[in-house]
């Protein structure tokens, strides 16, 4: 799929993460992801989320069941 | 006789079939975390209460599933269980393996973790039971190495999974073996980077037998099914009746359908109303064969019961031809997620969203017609919805 990513984009999901997590909840659903940035393609914002991981912005917590996003900073210590 | 220190643990080795009790004291003898996993079971069949936190980590380097967090809830008593995580790793498609490659996956663990296993899981995947934190990329970096790969989990495409199809079975009308490991290959990055509202399966099964149970336990189902007549060879019948089998009590009366008829001399089949539940052609093996064209059918929306309650799967493409490298089916399959991904609500399974905006909308969005076979209970619910436009067509 063509989807193209733009640097801009990326920066709006970082700082939609960084606002969002200023609350008590810091892990969301990739699905939380895409409604905030409605106008924007939700392929795309996969794709950027994907980046994020990568650079280790942000980070995967798993259930077993089902996966949330959490920035690097906010993952819970291991118990 | 020294005093056991799992006695309730112990009770589950008396019965009458092997019990996992045995094998963890066996594990126990070598690995300490096999031993205060043991007695962190026991502990928790004593208060009645689980000891486990669930979730966490993900670390493996680019993976987004395969390893599943868990914690024990009392590391002070239990420090070996502190951290106990599990890999799931994705099987080889029908569960075919050489010893050696065996030997190898319970080195890399006897290594790595407690040396537990459950072969296989019921996501069809090789479970590693229990490893530590610091161990997970390590021993991912060794099952690489032997050439394994971690199996989905958490909001990704789960481990596709199929029966052995050809590689043993000859009622196979489609060779469900390459299929998922085709589609496996195809979708790794689903599987391996979670990005769907929740968890989405595919399982295979090469005949309408669905050993793999596909039907219940896929969001989307694969079972292979034939066109045309079913061949009666009429003196291998006779042979079966000569031996003792009541055709007529235990094949005619058990047809699901009803269709087919014996007159103590011939068994007749009225195809055209055969549901393809293989009832008949398991029992007389010798007699009857399925038709020669063979291709699948294309199943949608199990489930078990987690958020909502248990869904079968239900027909959306009566019948594909199934080649390599299986373009129309990847892409339906690519459709159909790409539309759940869009409208589905986190945690929403994909029966669940077709239940929710109904079938109609589902079939528009990814392109299908309908047709009769989609009629979930044609017997007892024949209604189809149809779209108001298309009403005002048919009238005209």
């Amino acid at each position: 799929m063509g989807v193209t990513m733009s640097d801009d984009l990326k920066m709006q999901v970082c700082e939609l993460f960084r606002e969002k997590s200023k609350g008590d909840k810091k892990m969301f659903y990739i699905r939380d992801v895409t409604r905030w940035l409605p106008g924007e393609d939700r392929h795309a914002i996969q794709e950027v989320v994907k980046v994020l991981l990568d650079e280790e912005v942000l980070k995967y917590w798993s259930s077993g069941s089902t996966t949330y996003l959490v920035l690097a900073e906010f993952f819970p210590k291991e118990c | 006789m020294a005093k056991s220190d799992t006695p309730l643990l112990d009770e589950l080795e008396g019965g009458k079939w092997p019990s996992f009790v045995k094998d963890m004291k066996q594990a126990a003898e070598k690995n300490p975390m096999a031993k205060d996993l043991m007695n962190q079971l026991e502990l928790s069949y004593k208060e009645k209460i689980g000891h486990w936190k669930h979730g966490g980590i993900v670390g493996v380097k680019g993976y987004g599933a395969g390893v599943i967090g868990r914690y024990s809830d009392r590391p002070d008593l239990f420090p070996n269980v502190q951290a106990f995580h599990t890999m799931r790793v994705n099987h080889p498609t029908g569960w075919f393996y050489k010893t050696d490659a065996l030997r190898n996956l319970c080195d890399v663990w006897d290594k790595h973790g407690s040396g537990l296993t459950n072969l296989h899981g019921s996501t069809g995947d090789a479970i590693l039971l229990g490893t530590t934190t610091d161990h997970l990329q390590s021993c991912f970096d060794d099952l690489s190495g032997a050439g394994f790969d971690l199996g989905g989990s958490g909001s990704a495409l789960r481990t596709p999974s199929a029966c052995v199809g050809p590689g043993r079975c000859e009622w196979a009308c489609i060779d469900s073996l390459d299929v998922c490991y085709n589609i496996t290959m195809s979708f790794q990055d689903k599987i391996h980077r979670p990005m769907f509202p929740y968890k989405f399966k595919i399982k295979v099964s090469a005949c309408p037998n669905d050993c793999v149970a596909s039907i219940a336990r896929s969001d989307f189902s694969v079972i292979g099914t034939w066109k045309g007549k079913i061949s009666i060879d009429q003196k291998e019948v006779a042979a079966y009746a000569a031996s003792g089998l009541d055709i007529q009590k235990e094949v005619c009366d058990l047809c699901p359908t009803k269709c087919m008829t014996w007159n103590g001399d011939e068994l007749k089949i009225y195809d055209a109303d055969c549901n393809r539940c293989m009832h008949c052609i398991n029992l007389m093996t010798k007699a009857l064969r399925q038709g020669k064209e063979k291709g699948a059918t294309i199943l949608i929306g199990g489930k078990a019961p987690i958020v909502e309650g248990a869904l079968l799967s239900w027909v959306i493409v009566p019948f594909m031809k199934l080649e390599p490298p299986y373009e129309e089916l990847k892409d339906l399959i690519l459709r159909i997620q790409d539309w759940w991904d869009e409208y589905g609500k986190s945690r929403e399974r994909l029966g669940e969203l077709i239940k929710r905006l109904g079938m109609r909308v589902f079939l528009r969005a990814v392109g299908l017609p309908a047709v009769p076979q989609m009629v979930k209970a044609p017997r007892t619910n024949p209604y189809v919805f149809f779209w108001p436009e298309e009403i005002q067509k048919e009238v005209k």
